[in-house]
């Protein structure tokens, strides 16, 4: 049986304690500032302030280890976070590299077909390159344009050079040797079978431009014919045929720079090193020139 | 409980420290969110094992001192956890558990009890303040925590208080236990 002593007692400290609560809590609520409880807090306050700090200070070191484990859960969040914002961030940049990459390189095939010099009329068609010869002979590429787009066997292909600030804002990269309905294959001026009659200028020497096979930032010059040739200077497309009937290569075109000229025997014989001013290894996007301009030299060099 | 300056004087030490502690460390850490609530653990532990009575002046007293040292609305606090020794005393007195891991759940009733009061309690006071949604994570964590922390507070707490307990859950659960086979049939549960 319950005592009703204790029954009674009980109910009355619950009142007691709540009734007491809630008029602390009317009377803070109806003082000003100046009253009894918040003069009491402040002063309960400042008491207890020495003991607080003591405290704080004692517990330090228990405060930091458990903030260093709570700060490890957030770092391992932050963490995360941060992973995938660099995630997001890697792709927009590539994305934006590649866009300027992309600007670049047309900017300097339009500068290319705006040089002096360069063959006019010739319809330059854009295309991307979808696929690359696997081998490090850099022989052929593959574009996203075909015969739909003009394209046709035998049209010679530009492309922009590396550097966008160089004089030289790029050159020849091949010709076209192989067409499809949308793809066309472009056979590159590093391949061995490509000869192009090539002119040093402005001193007009002619000669045959060759790949040195395996290193695509190396041409050769070779049967030069017409004068000394010297470093640093351009070659470019003659627009003479290197063997029986029409040259592939309007005139003009520029091919790389002489970088360097090897004298054999009695001077008689000059080796030219030519750097192409198209950067072969990481060309992206082409121009097919479409149409042979007016006018077109058609002059004929055999090769022996 | 038996009333005495004794042990009047141990359970004030213990809710002093639980505040003192409270207040200087617990307060500031943050874990997931949430920060374990000792004061609500230890007016909980004095309830369960002293009686409503106990249990409701010692919330009341412990909430009156937090109020008074944090610079809170007085009244608020003590008033909810005047309610939660109540209610964890009263169910010790009716259901007179023994169980040694009852802390755990007593401990996220009593923590769970005291975050919803207050916030209902705030919130009436507060009229128009915006409750964001985060208020439930952290109470969730700040329970979750609460019992964590629970079976060392209980235990310290019964350790301290013991000599004042007219009656301790885990003494009489001792006694429940069944006698043990010592000898013939005859003889069970003599210990001959």
């Amino acid at each position: 049986m319950y005592d009703r002593k204790v029954v009674r007692r009980r109910r009355a400290a619950l009142a007691v304690f709540v009734a007491l609560s809630i008029a602390i809590l009317t009377a803070y609520f109806g003082e000003s500032g100046g009253g009894l409880f918040h003069t009491l807090q402040r002063g309960a306050q400042e008491a207890f302030a020495p003991i607080e700090t003591g405290a704080s200070r004692a517990l330090k070191p228990v405060r930091d280890l458990f903030g260093w484990a709570g700060d490890t859960f957030e770092a391992k969040k932050e963490n995360k976070d941060l992973k995938r914002e660099v995630e997001r961030l890697r792709a927009t940049l590539a994305e934006a590299q590649t866009a300027q990459r992309d600007a670049t390189q047309l900017k300097g095939l339009v500068g290319l077909s705006d040089e002096e010099g360069f063959p006019r009329g010739t319809e330059p068609v854009a295309a991307r390159v979808m696929a690359r010869s696997p081998s490090i002979w850099y022989s052929s590429i593959k574009i996203d344009k075909g015969e739909s787009d003009g394209i046709r066997v035998n049209q010679p292909v530009i492309a922009a050079g590396s550097d966008p600030d160089a004089s030289e804002v790029g050159g020849l990269v091949g010709k076209v040797t192989n067409v499809t309905g949308g793809t066309a294959e472009v056979t590159l001026i590093t391949d061995a079978s490509i000869g192009i009659g090539a002119q040093v200028m402005p001193s007009g020497a002619t000669g045959v431009v060759r790949p040195a096979v395996g290193n695509p930032r190396d041409l050769l010059m070779e049967f030069v014919e017409g004068g000394r040739v010297t470093e640093d200077t351009t070659v470019a497309t003659s627009g003479f045929t290197i063997s029986k009937g029409e040259s592939l290569f309007p005139r003009g075109i520029p091919i790389g720079r002489v970088s360097k000229v090897d004298l054999e025997e009695v001077d008689i014989y000059q080796r030219v090193h030519l750097e192409p001013y198209a950067d072969l290894k990481t060309i992206d996007i082409v121009q097919v020139l479409t149409r042979r301009p007016r006018g077109a030299q058609t002059a004929g060099v055999v090769l022996p | 409980m038996i009333l005495s300056p004794g042990s009047i004087l141990r359970v004030g030490a213990l809710l002093l420290l639980a505040v003192v502690l409270q207040l200087s460390a617990l307060s500031q850490l943050s874990i997931l969110g949430g920060h374990v609530d000792l004061v609500v653990l230890a007016v909980a532990a004095v309830a369960y094992y002293g009686g409503s009575v106990a249990g409701c002046a010692a919330g009341f007293a412990a909430g009156f001192l937090l109020d008074l040292l944090s610079g809170a609305t007085m009244g608020v606090t003590s008033l909810v956890l005047t309610a939660v020794g109540y209610g964890v005393g009263r169910f010790r007195e009716v259901r007179d558990p023994s169980h040694g891991l009852l802390p755990l759940a007593v401990g996220a009733a009593a923590t769970g009890g005291f975050v919803v009061a207050f916030a209902a309690v705030s919130f009436m006071l507060d009229v128009g303040a915006s409750v964001s949604p985060l208020v439930i994570r952290d109470a969730i964590v700040t329970t979750l925590l609460n019992v964590l922390l629970a079976l060392p507070v209980f235990t310290g707490s019964r350790k301290l208080l013991g000599p004042a307990l007219k009656v301790d859950p885990l003494e009489r659960r001792r006694r429940r236990q069944p006698p043990r086979e010592t000898g013939p049939l005859g003889l069970r549960g003599l210990e001959v």
